[in-house]
C-alpha cells in the first residue's frame, strides 16, 4: 500500500495564548512512500518528523494537506479507523497484561467481518511472535522483559493484525549500541519479510542510512531532500543535508569563488568552471581527501588514528568552521606523524559548494 | 547523619509528642483490651473497689445485645451499598472528568464542594430537602409540603415518600442515608482517581486508539486495571470510613438515630453504639471497640489480599 | 509467516461512511459526557443552592405546596434569628478559640517531632517510627473509651483542655511532614551546623520555609477537624458554655414530635457555619486538596 502525503501541514497552537500564530511543526509536507518499502524520516529533534508520523497514524489531525493510503483518502479518518501499526518510542506495551495478551490485544479489537475465530488470532499472535523472535516469553509481563525484548514485542502487537502501514517512532533510541545495531537488521528483515510500508522516524542518519529504502530528511518542519541513502549522501542537496549526514561529518570551509575557481583562504583549490563570483561554504568529505606533496590545500596537523584499513588524519585549517579538519584515507599511503602540516589535492565529486547566503548547494 | 553525640537532643524534641501519645494513644490501647476482658466492667463500679472476673462476657453481651445486632446490621448495609455505588460513580464521574478540556477545573471544583462541609450542618440540609411538613402517620394526613424531593418525584409522576419523618419505614431511612454518604464520599474518590487517571501514561490510549479499541474495552481492559491501585486505596479508605459511619446519620436523624418517634435507636451504628456505652458501660464499649478494629482489620487485609491478586505488575 | 497470517484483517470499508459516523459518535460520546457530568455537578450543588435560597424564605414561603425555587421575598433577618437561636456567636468563638490554640500547639508538636526523624540519629529510630504508624490504623473509636475515663479522672470534663490537648499529636502529620523535611538535602543542615547555628534557628529558617505548603496543609486540616468535630465535644463538653460549632447547632434545632422547627431559620444556620468553610476552600483549595489526597481522612 503507498501512503501519499500531500501538501501536509501542521500548526500548533502558540503555547502562550497571547500569540495567536501558532507554532509551524510540519510546512507543506508533499512526498509519496512507495507500496512496501522502507522509508526513513531524518532530522534533529523538533523537526517535525515525529508529527508527520502522527498524522499519518491518525493520533494528530492534520491542519490542512491530505494524506491517502492507495488510492483511499484517510485525511480525516481517525486512527481505529485507518489501519495502522504503530510502535512507540518507549513501546507504550499494557504493564498488566502478558506479552501473548499484548499481542492478541489488536486482534481481539475487529469486530463485525473483520473478526477472527479464536484458534486463528491464537495462531496469528503466535506467528507475529515467532517473527520477531520472542516465541519464548509469551507468558512474561513487560516488566520482565529487557528494553530489547519489550521492543519486540512492540512490534508484533503492530504487526499482528497486518497493518496496511507500519509506523515506528525512534524504535532505536532506548536501546543500547549493541542492541541497536542487532534491532535494526532485525527491523529491515522483518520489514523485508511481510513487505509492508514501513515509516520510521529518527535523528540518527547512520540509522537511516543503513536500513532505509529511501531517507526524508527534514529541517523545521520543511523537506530538505528525498532520496535514497548513497544518492543523498552522494549529492546533498545544500548545507544542512550535507552536514547531517555521513560519519565522520563533512569538513566544512569558508571559501569564495573567484574567476572560475575555488578558493580556500588564498589557495586555489579546485576548478569551478561557470561559477559566477561569491563567497561560498566548501563541504568535503573526509574521503574526500588524497595526500599530496604538491596538493594546493594545506593543513596543521594534529593527530594521527589508525583504523586498520584506513588511516584518519585530524588537522586544522584557519579557514575550517568545524574544530578540526578529518580525513579518511587509505593506509598504503604513508603519513609522517612528526611533520607539521600536510597537503592535500581535492577529489571534485567529493566536494560540494554551496552558497554562503542560501546555503543552496552549487552545481559546477 | 549527624549529632550522634546528644541523642538526648532528639528525645527532648520528641518528648511533647511522646507524652501525649503514651497518654492518650498507648494507654488507651492497654486499657481497653484489658477492659474488654474484664466482665461487666464499669468504671463508676470500679472505683467502689469492684473486683471484675476476667473473661469473655463482655463480647459475649455485646454480640447477643439486639441493640448491638441492628448496629452491626446498619453499619455493614451501609458500607455495601454506599462504598460499592460511590466508587463506581467517582471512576465514572473521574473518567469523564478526565477526557474532557473545556470546564474541567471548573467541574472538578464543583465535585470537590462536598468535602469541605460539616457532615452535621449539611446533613440537616438533606433531612430538610427530604422532609415533609406536616402529619404523616395519621390516618388522615394533613401535609402542608412534601417536601423539595418528594415535590421533583411528584412532578415526573410518582408518588410521594415517607423518608424520615414519623413512621417513616426503614429502607426509605437507609435510602436517604445512602444517598447522603454517597455525596459526601464523592469528593475525595473523585480526587484520588483523577490524581490516578492524570498520571497514567496517555500513550497507552494512543496506542490502544491505533489498534481500533472500542471505548468500553479502553475502560475494562486497560483504564480499571491501571488505575487499580487508586481503586484498591478508595475502596479500603471507604469500607474504614464507612465502618465509622456516625455523624451523617446524626446530621440527618439527630442523637436519637431514627426517624422521631421510633423506638430505641433503629438507625444506631457500631460507633454509635460504643459512645452510648462509654459513660456506663466501659468493659462491653471496649469489646464493642475490639469488634470493630477486627472487622476493619480482616475487612482491609481481604481488600489488600484482592487487590494484590488483581494489580500484579 | 504463513499465507493465513500473511493476509490482511481490515477489510476495505466506505471511507466516505466511515468518516461521518466517526465524527457523529464523537460529537455524540462528547455530548454524553458533558449531560453526565453536567446533571452530576447539578446534584452535588443542589443542596447548597437549596440551603441558600430557603435560608432567606419566610416559613410560610418555605412549607408552600409548591415549592419556589426562587425565594418570593428576601428575610435575611432569618441570620440574626439563626445567630441568636443557636448562640452562634459563643459557638464560633469557643471553635475558633479551640481551632487556634490546637492548631497552633499541634504544629509545634508536629514540627519538633518530624525533624528529630527526619534529621537526628538516635537508638530505637525506625523501631519508634514504625510503632508510630502502625497506631494509624486503630480506628480512633478505640482510644476513646479510655480517654473519655482519663479526661474525668483529671476532672477535664466541660473544660476547654478536654477539647484540645488529647488529639494535640497526630501521626499522619508527624508522617507528612517527616517525608517533606527529608526530601530537604542534608548537607544544608551540615552547612548549618558548620556556621554553628543552632537547632532551633536552623529549623526556623530553612527547615520551615521549604515545608512551608505541607504546613500550610496540616493547619488548614486540623482547623476544619475543629470545625467539624462532633463526637469527642458531645461526650466530653456538653455544657452550653463550652459547645463547639456542630454541637451547638444539632442541639438547637430538634423538635419534639408535633412540633415544628423554623427550618428557613435553621438553613441560615447552616448556611452562616458552612460559609467559613467555603471561604478557606475557595482560597487556599489547592493546599486542601493536596492534604486531603493523602490523608483519606475527613477532616
Amino acid at each position: 500500500m503507498k501512503v501519499e502525503l500531500q501538501n501536509l501541514t501542521k500548526i500548533f497552537p502558540n503555547r502562550n495564548k497571547k500569540i495567536k500564530e501558532g507554532v509551524v511543526a510540519v510546512s507543506d509536507f508533499t512526498f509519496t512512500v512507495p507500496d512496501g518499502k522502507l522509508v526513513g524520516l531524518l532530522g534533529p529533534s523538533g523537526c517535525g518528523k515525529s508529527t508527520t508520523l502522527y498524522m499519518i497514524s491518525g493520533l494528530q489531525q492534520a491542519t490542512s494537506g491530505k494524506i491517502f493510503f492507495g488510492d483511499e483518502d484517510v485525511t480525516d479518518l481517525s486512527p481505529e479507523n485507518r489501519g495502522v501499526g504503530l510502535v512507540f518510542q518507549n513501546y507504550a506495551l499494557y504493564p498488566h497484561l502478558t506479552v501473548m495478551q499484548n499481542i492478541l490485544f489488536p486482534l481481539q479489537n475487529l469486530k463485525g467481518k473483520d473478526k477472527l475465530p479464536k484458534e486463528e488470532m491464537i495462531q496469528r499472535a503466535e506467528e507475529a511472535a515467532r517473527l520477531v523472535q520472542i516465541d519464548e516469553l509469551l507468558d512474561r509481563k513487560p516488566n520482565e522483559l529487557s528494553g530489547g525484548q519489550q521492543q519486540r514485542v512492540a512490534i508484533a502487537r503492530a504487526l499482528v493484525k497486518m497493518p496496511r502501514v507500519l509506523l515506528l517512532d525512534e524504535p532505536l533510541s532506548n536501546l543500547d549500541a549493541r542492541l541497536r545495531l542487532q534491532t535494526r537488521e532485525e527491523i529491515r528483515r522483518i520489514q523485508k519479510e511481510t513487505g509492508i510500508t514501513t515509516v520510521f522516524v529518527t535523528h540518527d542518519q547512520e540509522e537511516a542510512m543503513s536500513i532505509s529504502d529511501m531517507i526524508v530528511v527534514m529541517k523545521l518542519g520543511v523537506i530538505q531532500q528525498v532520496g535514497e541513502p548513497q544518492e543523498i549522501y552522494d549529492n546533498p542537496i545544500n548545507l544542512f543535508v550535507a552536514k547531517f549526514l555521513g560519519t565522520p561529518p563533512i569538513n566544512v570551509f569558508r571559501g569564495c569563488v573567484q574567476n572560475g575557481k575555488l578558493y580556500i583562504g588564498e589557495e586555489a583549490v579546485l576548478d569551478v568552471a561557470g561559477v559566477e563570483d561569491k563567497p561560498v561554504y566548501v563541504g568535503i568529505r573526509p574521503e574526500g581527501f588524497t595526500l599530496d606533496e604538491n596538493g594546493p590545500l594545506t593543513c596543521k596537523l594534529s593527530g594521527i588514528e589508525v583504523m586498520g584499513r584506513d588511516v584518519s588524519i585530524i588537522s586544522t585549517n584557519e579557514n575550517s568552521t568545524n574544530p578540526s579538519v578529518r580525513s579518511i584515507i587509505n593506509s598504503d599511503n604513508k603519513v609522517d606523524a612528526t611533520a607539521e602540516t600536510v597537503k592535500y589535492s581535492l577529489k571534485p565529486h567529493k566536494v560540494f559548494v554551496f552558497d554562503a547566503e542560501t546555503e543552496e548547494r552549487i552545481y559546477f | 547523619m549527624v549529632n550522634t553525640k546528644h541523642p538526648w537532643k532528639a528525645w527532648l524534641y520528641l518528648s511533647p509528642a511522646i507524652v501525649l501519645l503514651l497518654i492518650f494513644t498507648l494507654w488507651p490501647i492497654i486499657n481497653t483490651v484489658v477492659m474488654a476482658f474484664q466482665e461487666g466492667y464499669s468504671i463508676q463500679q470500679a472505683s467502689k473497689g469492684k473486683e471484675f472476673e476476667f473473661g469473655l462476657d463482655n463480647f459475649a453481651y455485646v454480640i447477643e445485645y439486639r441493640g448491638f445486632l441492628t448496629c452491626l446490621k446498619n453499619t455493614i448495609l451501609l458500607c455495601v451499598l454506599t462504598v460499592p455505588i460511590s466508587t463506581m460513580l467517582a471512576l465514572l464521574i473521574a473518567v469523564c472528568l478526565n477526557s474532557i478540556k473545556p470546564l474541567q477545573k471548573f467541574l472538578q471544583t464543583i465535585f470537590f464542594l462536598p468535602y469541605v462541609t460539616n457532615s452535621i450542618a449539611i446533613g440537616m440540609v438533606f433531612a430538610a430537602m427530604f422532609n415533609v411538613v406536616g402529619t404523616v402517620s395519621a390516618k388522615e394526613p394533613i401535609i402542608q409540603t412534601w417536601g423539595i424531593i418528594n415535590n421533583i418525584i411528584m412532578f415526573f409522576g410518582g408518588e410521594p415518600v415517607n423518608w424520615i419523618n414519623a413512621g417513616s419505614e426503614y429502607w426509605a431511612n437507609i435510602f436517604v442515608l445512602t444517598v447522603y454518604i454517597v455525596w459526601n464520599a464523592l469528593p475525595f474518590k473523585i480526587l484520588v482517581l483523577l490524581g490516578g487517571l492524570q498520571s497514567v501514561n496517555k500513550q497507552y490510549y494512543d496506542a490502544a486508539k491505533i489498534d481500533s479499541t472500542p471505548k468500553w474495552r479502553v475502560f475494562t481492559k486497560i483504564t480499571v486495571p491501571l488505575l487499580s491501585p487508586m481503586i484498591a486505596y478508595v475502596v479500603i479508605t471507604g469500607f474504614i470510613g464507612g465502618f465509622k459511619e456516625y455523624s451523617s446519620i446524626v446530621g440527618i436523624f439527630g442523637e436519637k438515630m431514627g426517624p422521631p418517634g421510633a423506638m430505641g435507636k433503629p438507625l444506631n451504628t457500631m460507633v454509635g453504639y460504643i459512645y452510648d456505652s462509654i459513660s456506663r458501660q466501659q468493659g462491653r464499649a471496649s469489646a464493642a471497640a475490639l469488634i470493630l478494629f477486627g472487622i476493619i482489620f480482616v475487612v482491609t487485609m481481604i481488600n489488600l489480599y484482592v487487590s494484590k491478586k488483581k494489580t500484579h505488575y | 509467516m504463513s499465507d493465513i497470517a500473511k493476509s490482511q484483517v481490515m477489510h476495505a470499508k466506505d471511507i466516505k461512511q466511515l468518516s461521518t459516523q466517526q465524527t457523529v459518535a464523537k460529537i455524540l460520546a462528547k455530548i454524553a459526557v458533558y449531560a453526565f457530568l453536567g446533571v452530576m455537578a447539578l446534584i452535588v450543588l443542589f443542596p447548597f443552592y437549596w440551603m441558600l435560597i430557603s435560608s432567606v424564605k419566610s416559613l410560610d414561603e418555605y412549607i408552600l405546596a409548591v415549592p419556589t425555587f426562587f425565594p418570593q421575598e428576601f428575610h435575611f433577618e432569618n441570620y440574626i434569628d439563626a445567630f441568636t437561636t443557636a448562640n452562634l456567636g459563643t459557638l464560633f468563638l469557643n471553635t475558633v478559640y479551640v481551632g487556634v490554640v490546637s492548631t497552633a500547639l499541634s504544629l509545634v508538636i508536629t514540627v519538633l517531632s518530624a525533624f528529630a526523624f527526619a534529621r537526628l540519629e538516635f537508638k530505637g529510630k525506625n523501631a519508634l517510627f514504625a510503632a508510630l504508624l502502625a497506631t494509624m490504623m486503630i480506628p480512633g473509636e478505640l482510644f476513646t473509651i479510655t480517654n473519655y475515663i482519663t479526661v474525668s479522672k483529671l476532672g477535664w470534663l466541660n473544660t476547654f483542655e478536654v477539647l484540645i490537648i488529647p488529639f494535640l499529636v497526630s501521626v499522619f502529620y508527624i508522617y507528612l511532614l517527616k517525608q517533606n523535611f527529608m526530601q530537604i538535602p542534608n548537607e544544608l543542615y551540615l552547612a548549618a551546623k558548620v556556621d554553628g547555628t543552632s537547632d532551633i534557628k536552623y529549623l526556623w529558617k530553612v527547615m520551615i520555609p521549604l515545608a512551608l505548603p505541607t504546613l500550610i496543609s496540616i493547619t488548614i486540616l486540623k482547623m476544619m477537624g475543629s470545625w467539624n468535630s462532633y463526637m469527642w465535644p458531645n461526650l466530653v463538653a456538653d455544657d452550653a458554655a463550652h459547645h463547639l460549632v456542630t454541637n451547638g447547632l444539632r442541639g438547637a434545632f430538634v423538635v419534639e414530635e408535633g412540633g415544628m422547627v423554623n427550618f428557613p431559620v435553621q438553613m441560615a444556620a447552616v448556611a452562616i457555619v458552612s460559609f467559613p468553610l467555603f471561604m478557606v476552600f475557595l482560597f487556599l483549595r489547592k493546599y486542601i486538596m493536596k492534604g486531603v489526597s493523602r490523608s483519606g481522612i475527613k477532616g
